[in-house]
C-alpha cells in the first residue's frame, strides 16, 4: 500500500489531494486513478520518489508517488 | 514629434522637476521601428543620457515610464508598461514591468512614455489630462500607505472636477518615500516591484502621477486586427497554460512542480524542497482562500488571486512571495503570508528583494555573523520588521539596504543571494542549471524573466535535462530576446507560454514531447542560426500570434525573424548600457552556494556549471570574453557605440 498524491490542475479537476493505492505496477495505477479515465490518466506526469519512470516500473515499499500536469507561470 | 505608425500616440514627454519644465522628448518614427517601446525605448533613452557617471539617486537619473505599441491596442493582456531607471540596488539599468492600467491611461492622456528628471522642491504629485500636466502639492499624502494614496488622489480628483474621470494612477509608499533601495511603484494592485523604481520616484519626491484623457490609441489595420484578437484571445482561453492552470491556480500553482523538480528555494537556497510545501502551496490557495480570479485590462488568463486580509478583498500572493516567505524562512503559515504580501504591498517593498534580505540575515544570525535576532521558522515579528524596514527604524534601517551590502557588511557573501545587487527569484537554480546562467547574465540582476526563464524547459512545462549545460546558453539567448520584445511592445509575458504548441503541454508522455524533450539540448545550432540571420524566419508562426497582431497595430512589417532580432537588440542595448557603468563578465556570478556547493551530494551534477555555460552565452551573443558586445555585434543591431 502506498500513498498518492495528486498536484496542480488534476487535484482540482478530480477533487482528490491524495489516495491509497495497492497497484503493483505504474500500469495498473494508471487504471485506477479516481476521477480520471484512462485516457486521461495517460497524460499525467509521474514521479516516483521525485523522478520520472517507465509504464512498466514496479513499486517497491515507501515509494511516494506523484502526479502533476505541465505547468507555467513566473 | 508626431508619428506615422498605428499603436502609438506619437508623443514622449519630459518633465524636469527641478525647473517644472515639460516639454517634448524628440522620438523619431526611425527610433521607433528599431526601439519599439516599453523596455527598450526606455533603454534608448537612458542611452542617450547617460553616460555612466552618473548615480541613481541623483538629478542626472532619468525615470522613464514607458508603454509599447500594443498597449491599449485591445490585444489580449496588453495593458503593460515599464519602468526604467538607474537601479539603486545594482547602480545599473533597471526595468521593471507592471499590470494595472496606468500604461492604458497614460496614452489616453496622448502619451507613450514619461520621463521625470531631477528632484522636485517640495513632495509633490502630478496630474496629466490630456496635454495638460498640473504638479500639486503632497505633503498630505506623504506617509499614505499604497492604497490609501489611490483612494486620496480619488478623493481629490473627485474635489477638483465634481467626479472622478476615469484615470491610472502610479505611486509609492513609506518604503519609497524613504528610499529603501527595493521599494517598488504600485499601480492599482499591480506593482512595478523589482529593481527599487521607487526608492529613485521618492528621492525625486514624486509621491504619485495620476494621467487619463480622451484619445484613442490608433490601429493601422483595425479590422484585421480585430479578428486576428478574436482569434487570439479563443487560442489563449483553450490552451492548457493560459486557458486552465493559470486561471486556475495562478503563478502559485507552480509550488508543487518546483517542489517535484528540487527547485523550489528552501532557506535561503540551501536546499530545493521543503517538507511543508503543501502548506503553501497554490492548491491550498486555490482551495482554501482564494475568493475571484482578477486580471489586468483586457487578459482572458487572469492569473491574480484575491483574498481576504483584515476583512478586506486584496491581491492574493505571486508564486515568488509564496515561496520567497514560505519555504525561503522555512514558514508554513500560508495566513501569515497572505497578510505579509499585502503589507509588503502596502508600503511599497518589493517582496522578492525583501523576502531574500531576510532570509540572509536569518542565516547570518544562525551562522554567527550578525547577531540581529532573526530565526528560520520563526515569523511571528516580521509585519513588525517590514514596518521597520519601510521606516527605516532600528534593524530595518539596515536590512534596507539588500542582501549585497549587508554580507559586504558582515560576510556570509556565498549565501547572500544576489546578482548584481539584485537578489533572486525563488527558483533554485541547481536543478535548473539554465536560469542559473539566466540569473547571472540578467541585464537587471537576479531576474528569471530577464534571465530567460528557462525553468520553463527545464521541468514546469516541458522536462529537458535539467542539470546539463547543452543547448542551455543558446535557448536562453533566444528567450531573453523573445521576452525582451514582448514586454517592448506592451504584451504581458504569460502571452508567450502559447508559444508552446498544446499538444506538448497536454500530453507529456507522447512520443513528440518526449522527442522534443530530448532534442531542445541540442537545437543551439538552430538558435544561432535564426540569431544570425533573421530573414531566414520570415514568417509568422501559427503559435506566436504577437507578430501579426504588431503588424497590424502598428503597419509595421513584422515577421518572426525581426521580432527577435529587435529583442536582440534591446537586449544588447541594455548591455552597453550597462557597460558604461563598469558592467563586464566579472559581475555576471552567482553566490558561491550555487556553483560551488552540490544540492544533493549524492549528484554531482546538482550545481550550476556557470563558467562553461557563460563562455558559450557569451560566443552566442557575439560578445568578446569579457562579457561585452563588440563594435560589430553593435554596428549589427544599429546601435551607436559612441565608446
Amino acid at each position: 500500500m502506498m500513498v498518492v498524491k495528486l498536484f496542480g490542475v488534476v487535484r482540482l479537476q478530480t477533487g482528490v489531494s491524495c489516495f491509497e493505492s495497492d497497484a503493483e505496477n505504474l500500469r495498473e495505477l494508471l487504471e485506477n486513478i479516481p476521477g480520471l479515465t484512462k485516457k486521461e490518466a495517460k497524460d499525467l506526469i509521474v514521479l516516483v520518489n521525485g523522478k520520472s519512470v517507465g509504464r512498466n516500473y514496479r513499486f517497491q515499499d515507501g515509494d511516494e508517488v506523484a502526479l502533476l500536469a505541465p505547468a507555467g507561470g513566473g | 514629434m508626431a508619428t506615422e505608425y498605428g499603436g502609438y500616440m506619437g508623443k514622449v514627454l519630459q518633465i524636469n522637476l527641478s525647473t517644472r519644465e515639460v516639454s517634448e522628448y524628440p522620438f523619431s518614427d526611425e527610433e521607433r521601428k528599431l526601439f519599439i517601446g516599453g523596455k527598450i525605448m526606455a533603454a534608448k533613452i537612458l542611452y542617450d543620457n547617460l553616460n555612466g557617471t552618473e548615480k541613481p539617486f541623483s538629478e542626472e537619473n532619468l525615470l522613464v515610464i514607458s508603454t509599447g505599441p500594443m498597449t491599449g491596442s485591445g490585444a489580449p493582456s496588453s495593458s503593460r508598461f515599464n519602468i526604467s531607471t538607474l537601479s539603486p540596488q545594482t547602480g545599473y539599468i533597471t526595468s521593471s514591468n507592471c499590470g494595472g492600467n496606468f500604461g492604458y491611461y497614460l496614452k489616453k492622456a496622448g502619451i507613450d512614455a514619461l520621463i521625470l528628471k531631477g528632484r522636485c522642491e517640495k513632495h509633490t504629485w502630478i496630474e496629466i489630462h490630456n496635454d495638460t500636466v498640473k504638479f500639486h502639492d503632497a505633503e498630505d499624502l506623504w506617509g499614505l500607505k499604497t492604497s490609501e494614496t489611490q483612494a486620496a488622489l480619488d478623493e481629490k480628483l473627485r474635489m477638483k472636477n465634481g467626479r472622478i474621470r476615469k484615470n491610472g494612477k502610479i505611486c509609492i509608499g513609506p518604503a519609497g518615500e524613504n528610499q529603501v533601495l527595493y521599494s517598488c511603484i504600485a499601480s492599482n494592485e499591480r506593482v512595478s516591484g523589482r529593481g527599487g523604481t521607487g526608492a529613485v520616484m521618492g528621492w525625486m519626491k514624486i509621491k504619485a502621477v495620476c494621467a487619463g484623457g480622451t484619445k484613442e490609441v490608433p490601429v493601422a489595420e483595425k479590422e484585421k486586427m480585430v479578428k486576428h484578437t478574436q482569434k487570439w484571445f479563443q487560442y489563449l482561453r483553450k490552451h492548457p497554460l493560459t486557458g486552465n492552470q493559470l486561471p486556475r491556480l495562478g503563478t502559485a500553482g507552480l509550488v508543487s512542480s518546483m517542489q517535484m523538480r528540487q527547485m523550489l528555494a528552501t532557506k535561503n537556497y540551501q536546499y530545493g524542497q521543503y517538507e511543508d510545501f503543501e502548506n503553501i502551496s497554490g492548491e491550498i490557495l486555490a482551495e482554501k482562500y482564494n475568493i475571484v480570479n482578477k486580471g489586468c485590462l483586457t487578459c482572458p488568463i487572469k492569473c491574480a488571486r484575491t483574498v481576504e486580509v483584515n476583512g478586506k478583498q486584496v491581491k492574493g500572493p505571486e508564486l515568488e512571495t509564496l515561496v520567497l516567505l514560505g519555504s525561503g524562512l522555512l514558514n508554513n503559515d500560508l495566513e501569515g503570508i497572505l497578510r505579509w504580501n499585502y503589507e509588503l504591498d502596502e508600503l511599497g517593498l518589493d517582496t522578492i528583494s525583501c523576502a531574500n534580505t531576510i532570509a540572509y540575515a536569518m542565516e547570518a544570525n544562525e551562522k554567527g555573523l550578525w547577531k540581529n535576532g532573526l530565526k528560520f521558522s520563526e515569523t511571528d515579528e516580521l509585519s513588525d520588521i517590514f514596518e521597520k524596514i519601510a521606516y527605516r527604524q532600528g534593524i530595518g534601517d539596515e536590512l534596507a539596504m539588500g542582501s549585497k551590502r549587508l554580507s559586504e557588511k558582515y560576510g556570509g557573501k556565498e549565501f547572500a543571494n544576489h546578482v548584481k545587487g539584485m537578489e533572486l527569484a525563488a527558483y533554485e537554480p541547481r536543478k535548473a542549471v539554465g536560469l542559473g546562467l539566466g540569473y547571472a547574465v540578467s541585464n537587471r540582476g537576479g531576474c528569471h524573466l530577464n534571465g530567460g526563464y528557462l525553468t520553463i524547459l527545464e521541468g514546469l512545462g516541458l522536462a529537458i535535462d535539467q542539470t546539463t549545460y547543452h543547448g542551455k546558453a543558446d535557448l536562453t539567448m533566444l528567450f531573453q530576446d523573445l521576452m525582451e520584445m514582448i514586454s517592448a511592445t506592451g504584451e504581458c509575458l504569460f502571452t508567450s507560454y502559447a508559444f508552446f504548441p498544446s499538444p506538448l503541454m497536454n500530453h507529456p508522455n507522447a512520443w513528440y514531447t518526449k522527442a522534443a524533450n530530448k532534442i531542445l539540448p541540442y537545437c543551439g545550432c538552430v538558435v544561432r542560426i535564426i540569431n544570425k540571420f533573421p530573414e531566414i524566419a520570415c514568417f509568422h508562426l501559427p503559435v506566436f500570434h504577437h507578430t501579426k497582431a504588431f503588424e497590424y497595430t502598428t503597419g509595421m512589417k513584422m515577421t518572426f525573424g525581426k521580432y527577435i532580432r529587435c529583442g536582440e537588440r534591446g537586449y544588447n542595448l541594455e548591455r552597453e548600457l550597462n557597460r558604461r557603468f563598469g558592467v563586464n563578465a566579472s559581475q555576471d556570478v552567482l553566490p558561491k552556494r550555487l556553483v560551488k556547493t552540490l544540492q544533493n551530494p549524492d549528484d554531482p551534477s546538482s550545481r550550476v556549471p556557470l563558467k562553461k555555460m557563460k563562455r558559450i552565452y557569451y560566443h552566442a551573443r557575439g560578445w568578446n570574453r569579457h562579457g561585452l558586445p563588440t563594435e560589430s555585434q553593435l554596428r549589427k543591431l544599429k546601435i551607436n557605440s559612441r565608446r
